[in-house]
């Protein structure tokens, strides 16, 4: 039994699917710019300090894309358009299947709908209340912002 | 059938006029909102958005009635086996509400 994204199944075109535009690098097989990784050359009895090394250094490949090396898969303008072919079709399938989901149907609020609506009105204490409440969270809401504290494309000197 | 549906709705205190709507349109309408089709129309929409709102493990919306407080009234609206009641009603609050 496989989970949602098993790939046992998995078609070439499916896999073709989900290939992200920038691969993300792989830390053994192709290291960034083309920098040998220490860990080839590391002798087999490797120092504690060397061994804390090796792993911040995975710890960062992992982390980091490789923008620079993303050049070499630029995809061309025909591919673009026919992965964007690619993507309606499937959709147009996917929505095709899916059950009509046209208006839903109206909840029951209540079994007494005309004691429900003969009882007291909101109270303007409770109405000022909340328009109070509404007002604040709009305010914050319009406050979100992005805070950019470093560059997102960082240069690694590499010696 | 209809009286059924509106019995007890024009006894509703200072109400203006009211409104009973289903999937395919005005069942009944009185006094102010007598065969007011757009405001039975945006009281259906109204509605129906407020009751996709869902509090986190609850099934059911969690309201019994939605108001749509105005100035000088207020239309007070709740749903009912697949029927939308809709009554308006004097706003008899003295403040005015700013917002």
């Amino acid at each position: 039994m496989g989970c949602c994204y098993s790939s046992e199944n998995e078609t070439q075109e499916q896999r073709n699917e989900r290939k992200p535009l920038i691969p993300h690098p792989d830390p053994v097989s192709k290291p960034p710019n083309g920098t040998d990784w220490i860990t080839t050359s590391v002798p087999s009895a490797k120092t504690d300090e060397q061994a804390l090394l090796t792993s911040i250094l995975t710890k960062t490949a992992q982390n980091i894309i490789d923008v620079s090396a993303a050049d070499s898969v630029m995809m061309e303008q025909h591919e673009y358009m026919d992965k964007a072919r690619q993507y309606s079709t499937k959709l147009a399938v996917l929505s095709n299947s899916l059950p009509q989901r046209k208006a839903l149907a109206l909840p029951s609020l209540t079994s007494q709908p005309h004691q429900v609506l003969a009882s007291d009105l909101v109270p303007y204490s409770d109405v000022q209340q909340i328009s109070k409440i509404a007002a604040y969270a709009y305010s914050a809401i319009s406050q979100i912002k992005v805070d950019a504290k470093e560059e997102l494309v960082v240069q690694f000197a590499i010696p | 059938m209809t009286a059924a549906l509106t019995a007890g709705l024009d006894r509703i205190p200072d109400q203006l006029g009211y409104l009973v709507i289903s999937e395919d349109g005005v069942l009944a309408s009185a006094g102010e909102l007598e065969n007011d089709e757009v405001t039975a129309g945006v009281m259906m929409q109204m509605v129906r958005t407020a009751s996709r709102f869902r509090l986190s493990g609850v099934a059911e919306p969690p309201f019994k009635r939605m108001s749509v407080i105005l100035e000088d009234f207020v239309y007070t609206v709740t749903v009912s086996g697949q029927k939308v009641f809709v009554v308006k009603r004097q706003n008899n609050q003295q403040e005015p509400i700013s917002v």
